[in-house]
């Protein structure tokens, strides 16, 4: 995965996450919109026929308090702890 | 923090209908695209042919054995990993997926029944094959899950008798309902509502957060292994996208 | 010509069952519906992929 840091603020973050597709940007996008002191998170991705820009650019907004980036940090952490939580969940039941 | 409840309706091998309980939709969805484009499967992509006198051409031949599903033994393999498997079969009679012989044991053709080409006398079809172990995102035939799909629970209240004189319609559901913690697929009843609550008007609603997923995969691996390895392709790339923040 | 490996629309296996079906069906003399149903193949999808298939190896075959 690699990333490509477009704009920086202290409570903003515009980032591109390349290879990656809706499967995996809508659960993080989720995951963010979760998190505390995050107040946006969205995502924009192009179609390839579109010719220009089709990596995935996520870009977020947090609240005073919080690093955009240690927010995306906490938001991935998210994911897995989702991941854990239902392969657990799936494993009991199974 | 996330807490989850699988509840399984239906469990079989090669099918599932199964509740998860406290998902969110973005979660849901996303689960439901790594299982049918991100878990790789071995399928045939390169065909070497040495006779081929059927009725069909090398290229017609070559898409069929595309689309034969091969147990695939996901932790064994890589993704790009190839596996050459060889055919050769004489007239009269005719190929089967069963006849491919490959070499390594561990992959074979998970349906052996499959007509590939019915060969008349004299008629002689011998190649040689390479699978790669690929993903649904690259070519379908890669797709180890079949019509994978979820819908909401619906949860069914009674909310009094019906009206004397309404109109006797029915109420056709699809999917599974929940009635006073009890799951019943709509199956059961013949999807319709009236049949198990007659003069009884009824309200449905969605569960918020509770999905019932139906899970099918082509033979390729059985349905845990495809719902265990979808969630594992989401956390690892959450884990590669933590290791590219920290950096 | 030969009955297609998989569903066009789902993707599900479905050439397994064209035999049994062509005999019990086709040739012989039970309801293709009874015979799908207990083939499991449930969708409609799949069903029209059996139903509507005619062999064409043997029209074929003289011209080769």
């Amino acid at each position: 995965m690699e990333l490509r840091v477009i704009e920086k603020g202290d409570t903003s973050l515009s980032i591109e996450v390349a290879g990656e597709d809706h499967t995996f940007m809508n659960v993080l996008k989720g995951a963010l919109l979760e998190t505390d002191g995050v107040a946006a998170a969205t995502y924009d991705m192009n179609p390839e026929q579109s010719g220009g820009q089709t990596d995935p650019i996520l870009t977020i907004k947090t609240e005073d308090n919080t690093d955009a980036l240690d927010a995306l940090e906490t938001g991935a952490q998210r994911v897995v702890e989702k991941a854990d939580a239902l392969e657990t969940a799936y494993n009991t039941a199974a | 923090m996330a807490e989850y409840d699988v509840t399984f309706i239906e469990r079989e091998e090669r099918e599932a209908r199964f509740l998860i309980r406290g998902v969110t939709p973005a979660f849901a969805n996303g689960i439901r695209r790594a299982m049918i484009a991100d878990v790789p499967t071995f399928s045939i992509d390169t065909v070497r042919v040495i006779e081929n006198s059927s009725v069909m051409f090398d290229e017609q031949i070559g898409l069929r054995l595309g689309l034969v599903p091969l147990t695939t033994p996901l932790g064994d393999f890589d993704i790009g990993d190839e596996v050459t498997l060889a055919l050769d079969v004489e007239g009269p009679g005719t190929a089967y997926s069963g006849d491919l012989v490959a070499n390594d044991e561990m992959v074979e053709a998970a349906d052996t029944d499959i007509p590939i080409i019915e060969l008349k006398e004299d008629q002689r079809l011998e190649l040689e094959a390479d699978a790669v172990l690929e993903t649904g995102r690259d070519h379908a035939k890669h797709q180890g899950g079949v019509a994978v799909s979820y819908r909401h629970l619906q949860g069914v209240e009674n909310v009094g008798e019906r009206d004397e004189f309404a109109d006797d319609e029915s109420h056709i559901i699809r999917g599974v309902i929940e009635d006073d913690g009890d799951l019943i697929p709509t199956e059961d009843f013949g999807n319709d509502l009236t049949n198990r609550y007659p003069d009884t008007e009824v309200k449905v609603e969605d569960v918020p957060g509770a999905f019932v997923f139906h899970v099918e995969t082509d033979g390729s691996f059985d349905v845990d292994t495809l719902v265990t390895e979808a969630t594992a392709t989401l956390r690892s790339r959450a884990e590669a996208l933590t290791d590219a923040v920290a950096l | 010509m030969m009955i297609p490996v998989r569903c066009f629309t789902c993707g599900t296996v479905i050439a397994g069952h064209w035999e049994e079906f062509k005999e019990r069906a086709r040739e012989g003399d039970e309801d293709p519906e009874v015979v799908l149903d207990e083939l499991g193949v449930e969708r409609h999808c799949c069903r029209r992929m059996l139903v509507s298939h005619e062999d064409l190896v043997d029209v074929v075959a003289p011209y080769q």
